[in-house]
């Protein structure tokens, strides 16, 4: 099942462990987890609900800090960075699509896609930008506001803030969690051209298996532990190997 | 549905909090003034007047006429058992450094005899008993720093100087009403130095300003003073010891009213900034709580239940507030009586009004303040608890901006219309309507303001600017009515301070240009150092005469005078003077006859005009009880409102008023020989000033602007409370932002960036209110001091440092104001930021 990297790793992380709560009623959300996103793939994790994908994706992210094990992202390693240099490296070299309020409500589209080069005080790439936005459909939008956009177009222009530094990896953490069926598989479809035209490398946590069928490779998370991977996914398949976690749990 | 608001109260102190501080910063404003007027009214009220006089008789008008046969006359009197006479005179401190000592009783009535009886009550040492003692008034020689054993100066009338050693230390008990001045009333002074009373006919003189008899035992005070009236000429005060203590009583209670007048204003202010700054905590409360309200609705709460929910919250942070506020207020009492009654010995009192006050204006302002937001929170409907979406910034209202410049354009009418400098009280009273009302036109405007100077300022600076920069003008320009509302608070606190330092500095323009309009460079300026009523003698007059290169000398004895015109009757400030003093010491302006006053009196324009006087036409003036002259205008001089308005011969003033010289002008041939000359003569008489008149121009100047200190201090509380509801708003925007926040962090924003933009933010809210408050604090004073002064509207003078001063205090304030909300925004978990509710 586990292939040999014939691309080198955009991120890895190992031995990665986070727990929560006081050391009566702990809770552990990673337990040790080896993870490599590649190169110019989309990979999709899943898992039922506390299975600490989320966590999994905020801790490689360097949203949250893990307690134990490493994070690198490119050849940078992410843990044991101090927040300014954190800050920094999440501005240029990472791109995030939350599943709601991705956008500054007081900024128009446009100025939300440039917003990353703005905080970096650097002029952005026209050209990318151009691309992006003619990719995304966003030609007619850009001077509304995110109040005058409806939801998938709001989660569109996220992805468009998210490419337009050409960043090493972009997380999307349920992205298509409030979006309707025909926006949600525009919104994957365009992920995925961005993987296979662009060479972007995209990490995404899901807990919908249509959503994870747009993905080169699923990981499946439980209890906080990597414990299946599927390539090439079909979304009944995934199902199916979903349902057999349940069963195995019940 | 109470106990939902109680928990949600609870569960949210930080926010109670906020709010609590801008109830409580109002309340104690005025709990504070309320329990310090109070207090000094008590006090006052409580003084002890002398109980052991049975009749007064004093001398009519201010002369001393009473003798040493007067009294053993009035002692004969049936029911009489004894009969003491009160010499007043002139005498002046001076202290330890060579230095004149301000007394508040004017040095004419600054002396006096010693007295075994009940006047004086001795504190430390020995009573006075020959030549060389002297015993002085506690706090005055507690000012000047003496004590007993010391030797001290004391300058007399007619230029005379005595040394004495000080041999007490008394507190006087006063007959009656207090007076400070020189008055003709039935009153009293506090005397600042006692010689025993042979002393005190050789150095003060012998005649009595007034004789108070103690009834024998069994008399009636009443028959005294019947046989007494009888025998004595009208026009002298015949009192019973009763009647003074009663008028004592009535002074005292008319003092601590006006005090309570002059304070209240300012806690009305501190209020009604504090309502402003409430008022958009709970608008902002309620904004922040939408999905709330409308969870709530949608499981059934009604309209009415969301909205008394809301007012019962008001209600619970008001009795909080209120409770904060009053015990603030009585707590820093004590101090602000230090301040403003500085040495005075005030018995702190805390009335049960004060306490009802501070709960009472704490609940209204809360509740009022509170009652639109109240309303805005039950018309939430239920559907917007199923918006994800944040909250939509909110534009200005058209009503508000049509009735905002309806307003200003009715107050600009109304001022322009009234502009005329000659135009009457009533008029005037309209312009200073018309100002309240664009005033208050340009607050309802301030929204609207915010949007289109905001707006395009972020566009223009924002295109230029560092990412933090761009970032807080956007956040403040993106909700125009969150930033107006902060910033109306301070508007108001601005604008009040710019429209009183606008009245001030025209003020001392005005005092300056008027001076200057008078007064040649050449002439060589005298006054009493003793400031105040006090005056200079003939003597100092003579003197002046008859020193080497002075060549001319006048006098001016300013008094207020009864002044009965064919209009009517009224007061005005009148200055007798030397005829031959208007044709070289003072160079009046004359635009119409001639300043001749040996064959009338000389008037100025702007007062010619408002009393419809004309040349030739005739007034009478009272200048004391008994004397009135009547005069024709023979002459109209170009002047301001200002200084004595009228000019008399000396010749027609009774001696009275002739020997109390308000102002000594000389000149000579040579002017600055004349000038060096009595600056020479006059070099050991610490109690006269000399100068020029940029003298009288600073002295002016002075004594103005310490009247407006204490306004800019109590116009500081009220922007203390603004800057706080600055605070309130930051801290509030950054919790209703904490998504924003977050994204921005994700996406790459330092903290220091977040940190700095909320600081930016906090300086354009702060500046844009303060700048507001300029633009309408101005033409505030300027018609302010067109309505007083009676200038030309645009005569106005621009208090560029009070107001540069005022700019920089408020931009410091900001950066402090955003400290809190900025270091809690740079600390927002990005996590709980974009995770979903």
């Amino acid at each position: 099942m586990r292939c040999m990297t014939q691309t080198t790793a955009a991120v890895r992380a190992i031995g990665l462990a986070k727990r929560y709560g006081p050391a009566d009623a702990r809770v552990v959300a990673l337990a040790g987890v080896d993870v490599e996103f590649r190169r110019a793939e989309f990979t999709a994790i899943m898992g039922p609900s506390g299975s600490g994908k989320s966590t999994l994706m905020h801790c490689v992210a360097g949203l949250d800090q893990a307690d134990e094990g490493t994070v690198w992202i490119g050849d940078t390693e992410v843990t044991g960075l101090r927040d300014d240099a954190l800050t920094s490296l999440r501005r240029d070299r990472v791109g995030f699509v939350f599943q709601a309020f991705n956008l500054l409500p007081t900024l128009t589209a446009l100025e939300n896609i440039t917003l990353p080069f703005d905080l970096a005080g650097r002029e952005p790439d026209r050209a990318t930008v151009d691309k992006v936005i003619a990719a995304l459909d966003l030609r007619n939008r850009l001077h509304h506001r995110p109040s005058q956009l409806s939801g998938g177009q709001q989660q569109r222009v996220a992805c468009a803030r998210a490419l337009v530094t050409r960043p090493e990896v972009v997380f999307a953490d349920e992205p298509t969690g409030a979006l309707d069926s025909t926006a949600s598989d525009e919104l994957l479809g365009f992920l995925r051209r961005s993987v296979d035209d662009l060479g972007q490398t995209v990490a995404m946590v899901t807990h919908e298996p249509s959503a994870a069928a747009f993905a080169d490779r699923v990981l499946f998370l439980k209890d906080g532990q990597l414990v299946d991977e599927v390539t090439a996914p079909t979304a009944d398949g995934v199902l199916e190997r979903l349902k057999s976690f349940e069963r195995t749990a019940v | 549905m109470l106990t939902t608001m109680w928990r949600d109260l609870l569960g949210h102190k930080g926010r109670a909090v906020l709010t609590l501080i801008a109830v409580a910063l109002g309340v104690t404003a005025t709990v504070g003034s309320w329990v310090v007027s109070d207090s000094i009214a008590a006090t006052l009220a409580g003084e002890e007047t002398r109980k052991d006089v049975g009749v007064s008789v004093q001398s009519p008008g201010k002369e001393a006429v009473l003798t040493a046969a007067d009294r053993d006359r009035l002692a004969a009197t049936p029911g009489v058992a004894r009969a003491e006479g009160v010499i007043v005179g002139r005498a002046g401190l001076v202290g330890r450094d060579g230095k004149f000592v301000r007394t508040t009783t004017v040095l004419d009535r600054a002396g006096t005899n010693w007295s075994g009886g009940r006047r004086f009550t001795v504190e430390a040492g020995r009573a006075p008993a020959g030549p060389g003692q002297v015993a002085l008034n506690k706090p005055d020689a507690d000012k000047a720093g003496l004590t007993v054993g010391d030797t001290i100066r004391i300058l007399l009338a007619n230029g005379r100087t005595d040394t004495a050693r000080v041999t007490a230390l008394y507190t006087y008990n006063r007959l009656g009403p207090e007076t400070t001045q020189d008055s003709d009333e039935a009153s009293d002074a506090v005397p600042v130095a006692a010689y025993d009373t042979r002393t005190a006919e050789q150095l003060l003189g012998k005649r009595f300003h007034r004789i108070e008899l103690t009834t024998a035992a069994g008399a009636s005070a009443d028959a005294v003073k019947a046989a007494v009236r009888k025998t004595t000429p009208t026009g002298y005060h015949v009192e019973t010891g009763r009647a003074l203590a009663e008028a004592a009583v009535r002074q005292s209670d008319a003092e601590a009213q006006e005090l309570r007048m002059t304070m209240l204003p300012f806690a009305a202010v501190a209020l009604l900034v504090g309502g402003f700054v409430i008022a958009n905590t709970f608008t902002l409360l309620v904004s922040r709580r939408t999905r709330q309200f409308a969870l709530l609705r949608a499981v059934g709460a009604r309209r009415r239940q969301v909205r008394s929910a809301v007012i019962a919250e008001a209600t619970v942070l008001g009795l909080a507030g209120g409770t904060v506020g009053t015990a603030a207020g009585v707590a820093l009492g004590p101090s602000m009586i230090s301040v403003m009654r500085p040495g005075d010995d005030v018995d702190f009192t805390v009335s049960p009004v004060a306490v009802l006050l501070g709960y009472g204006v704490a609940l209204l302002v809360t509740v009022l303040a509170a009652y639109s937001s109240a309303r805005r929170a039950a018309t939430v409907p239920p559907v917007a608890a199923l918006r994800t979406d944040a909250i939509v910034p909110r534009e200005a209202g058209r009503l508000r901006i049509l009735l905002g410049a309806g307003l200003v354009t009715a107050g600009a009418a109304m001022v322009v219309a009234t502009a005329d400098p000659s135009s009457s009280n009533a008029a005037r009273i309209i312009g200073l309507v018309g100002t309240v009302l664009g005033v208050t036109g340009m607050l309802l405007l301030a929204p609207f303001l915010a949007e289109v100077v905001l707006r395009p300022a972020a566009r223009l600076l924002g295109a230029r600017s560092r990412p933090a920069v761009r970032l807080g003008l956007r956040n403040a320009a993106g909700d125009p009515r969150r930033t107006a509302g902060t910033a109306t608070a301070i508007t108001v606190g601005l604008a009040l301070v710019c429209s009183f330092a606008t009245l001030s500095a025209s003020f001392s323009a005005l005092i300056a240009s008027t001076i200057r309009a008078n007064v040649p460079t050449t002439t060589t300026v005298l006054q009493s150092a003793a400031g105040g009523q006090s005056s200079l003698t003939r003597a100092e007059a003579a003197r002046v005469g008859a020193l080497p290169g002075v060549s001319q000398v006048a006098g001016s004895r300013d008094v207020l005078a009864g002044l009965t015109y064919p209009g009517g009757r009224t007061e005005r400030r009148i200055s007798a003077i030397e005829p031959a003093g208007l044709q070289g010491v003072l160079t009046p302006d004359i635009t119409a006859g001639s300043a001749d006053l040996t064959r009338g009196v000389v008037i100025s324009r702007n007062q010619a005009d408002m009393l419809g006087l004309g040349l030739n036409d005739e007034v009478t003036l009272r200048l004391d009880a008994k004397t009135s002259v009547t005069r024709a205008v023979v002459g109209i001089y170009d002047a301001t409102e200002l200084q004595a308005s009228i000019f008399l011969n000396v010749a027609d003033a009774p001696e009275s008023l002739r020997r109390q010289i308000t102002t000594l002008y000389a000149s000579g041939p040579d002017p600055d020989k004349a000038r060096a000359s009595i600056t020479a003569a006059f070099r050991d008489r610490p109690d006269v000033l000399v100068g020029d008149r940029e003298t009288l121009v600073r002295q002016g100047v002075d004594q103005q602007s310490l009247a407006f200190t204490l306004m800019y201090a109590m116009f500081g509380v009220a922007i203390l409370i603004a800057v706080s509801g600055v605070v309130n708003t930051l801290v509030l925007s950054v919790m209703e932002r904490t998504r924003e926040i977050g994204v921005l962090r994700a996406v790459g924003a330092s903290r220091l960036l977040v940190r700095r933009t909320i600081r930016v933010e906090s300086i354009v809210i702060s500046l844009f209110g303060a700048l507001l408050g300029v633009v309408v604090g101005i033409p505030a004073g300027a018609v302010m001091q067109h309505a007083m002064f009676g200038q030309r509207l645009w005569d106005f003078s621009i208090p560029v440092g009070i107001i540069a001063l005022a700019l920089a205090g408020i931009a410091v304030a900001a950066v402090l104001a955003a400290m809190w909300p900025a270091r809690r925004a740079a600390r927002t978990d990005m996590l709980t930021a974009i995770a979903c509710e």
